[in-house]
Parts: C-alpha cells; sequence; structure tokens
C-alpha cells in the first residue's frame, strides 16, 4: 500500500484518514442530533400521543445503545483517568453516568408499562404503579440531563455544525 | 469486530442497570403492590386490538397541540443556556487569570 508521488490519483494516507474521522464525527453529529430531537418529541407527549411516544422510546433505546457503542472509547478512557483529571472532565463523566442510568431506567420502565406497542406485538407487559412512578421520575431527570450534556459540548457542536455547513462533496476539509 | 465488541459490553452495561431496576422493584414490593389488576390489563389490551378503544397516536403528531412541545422545548434551551453561560463565564475568568499571571 505505497500511496507516493507516483500515483497522483491516489489519496495521500493523512487525507484519507482525515476524511475518515470527519465521516465518523459527521455520524455521530446526526446520530446525536437525532436523539435529541427524538427524546424532545417523546418527552411531549400531548403532541405525539401515546402510540408514537412508545415507538420513539422504543427507537431511543436503539439509537442509545448505537450512540454507547460508539463512544465506548471515551468512556473507558475516560473512566481510567477519572482519578487524575481535572474536575470538568470528572463532572462530564458524572453527568454521563447519571443520564445513562436515568434513560436505560426511563426506557425500560417504558416497556414495561407500554399500552399501546407492546400489546399491537401481542405482548402484555405486567403494568405496575412502581415502573410507572419510575418511568415518571426518570422522564424528568433525563429531561434535566439531556441539555446538560448536550450543552456540556457546545464547543465541539457548533465546531462541527460550522464544518459540515461549509462543508461541499467531493471536497476534503 | 471493535464495534461488536464495544457492543456487547453496552449491552452488557445496560442489561446490569435494567437487571438492578428490576431487584429495586422487587425489593420494594414487587409488581404486585398497587398493580393495575391482570383482567383490566388483559381487558384493556383486548379493547385496544378490536379497537373499542382508539389510540389517538395512531394518526401521527397533533400539530395542533403544541404547547407540550413547545414547554419541552424552552426548558431544554433554558437549561443550554445556563450550562453554556456558566462554561463561558468559567473559560473567560481561566484566561484572564492566565494573562494576569504571564503579564
Amino acid at each position: 500500500m505505497n500511496a507516493g508521488p507516483t500515483t497522483p490519483l491516489a489519496d495521500p494516507p493523512v487525507t484519507a484518514s482525515r476524511r475518515r474521522i470527519l465521516a465518523r464525527t459527521r455520524l455521530d453529529f446526526l446520530l446525536d442530533a437525532l436523539l435529541l430531537v427524538a427524546y424532545t418529541l417523546a418527552y411531549s407527549l400531548g403532541f405525539t400521543g401515546i402510540a408514537l411516544h412508545e415507538w420513539l422510546g422504543t427507537g431511543l433505546g436503539v439509537a442509545l445503545l448505537v450512540h454507547l457503542t460508539l463512544h465506548w472509547d471515551w468512556v473507558i478512557r475516560t473512566t481510567r483517568k477519572l482519578f487524575s483529571r481535572g474536575s470538568r472532565e470528572r463532572f462530564v463523566w458524572l453527568v454521563n453516568l447519571l443520564l445513562l442510568l436515568s434513560m436505560t431506567l426511563c426506557i425500560a420502565s417504558g416497556i414495561l408499562i407500554s399500552e399501546v406497542a407492546l400489546p399491537q406485538l401481542g405482548i402484555t407487559p405486567p403494568a405496575s404503579s412502581f415502573w410507572r412512578q419510575m418511568h415518571g421520575t426518570t422522564a424528568t431527570l433525563t429531561l434535566i440531563l439531556v441539555p446538560i450534556h448536550a450543552a456540556l459540548r457546545w464547543r465541539w457542536i457548533v465546531g462541527v455544525a460550522r464544518r459540515s455547513a461549509a462543508w461541499r462533496p467531493g471536497r476534503s476539509r | 469486530m471493535k464495534f461488536l465488541r464495544h457492543l456487547t459490553a453496552v449491552v452488557l452495561a445496560v442489561a446490569v442497570i435494567v437487571g438492578l431496576g428490576m431487584l429495586w422493584a422487587h425489593a420494594s414490593g414487587g409488581p404486585g403492590r398497587g398493580q393495575a389488576p391482570v383482567h383490566e390489563a388483559l381487558l384493556r389490551t383486548e379493547q385496544i386490538k378490536t379497537g373499542v378503544i382508539r389510540v389517538h397516536s395512531g394518526n401521527g403528531f397533533r400539530l395542533a397541540d403544541t404547547g407540550d412541545l413547545i414547554r419541552t422545548c424552552e426548558i431544554e434551551a433554558a437549561l443550554a443556556a445556563v450550562v453554556i453561560t456558566v462554561s463561558v463565564i468559567r473559560r473567560r475568568r481561566r484566561r484572564m487569570r492566565r494573562t494576569a499571571a504571564t503579564a
């Protein structure tokens, strides 16, 4: 794999790797934006109605798994350096952990109290007041944590949005 | 391969959280306490299936009922604005301290 000066049509390795990083950044950005919009819609039960709320919640569960998988490197890296890093990174880690706990319990409890989506599939979940209460509490906690989670990375968001706005297909930046 | 490895770790982490939630539910009296009667739940399911209970959401968004959505957006925007403001102020202070130290 020698992409030297004798092959002018092939991309130099640095550009190809940079392009890969940019593609990955764009994927992260789009998925994060999708998660934010989906959660905002899912929380607005009066706007979506119960069935759409439940299906959006189920979709959010899948998207959350993908989001976590894409950022698992960060989780491992930050957890390892937790006691040797500055307080800000520790705060971000704590917010992310709380968000993981509350969102997971919110989606799981939502599935367990499903009134439309699961019954439509022929599954009758065991409705319980514990899970109803859990769903309400974790949904509110998630509503507080989601904007904090996003805002803690606002510089990255602004940077990627600016680059994406200036990006033209076929032109590597 | 790396993606699959990470996905497995994530699924395990999520399963642990859900498992802990189940334990919590069990410890606080189990699904039996304060539970809606099973017969009622089954009846509701049957009514949804047969169309006796009409669920609005099948029709999608209620575009006229945007109040709920606007309220959610307002809460999110307010919280994000607070975090960004604090972040900007802290950054500015740090920069000023650094400038003062070098001067």
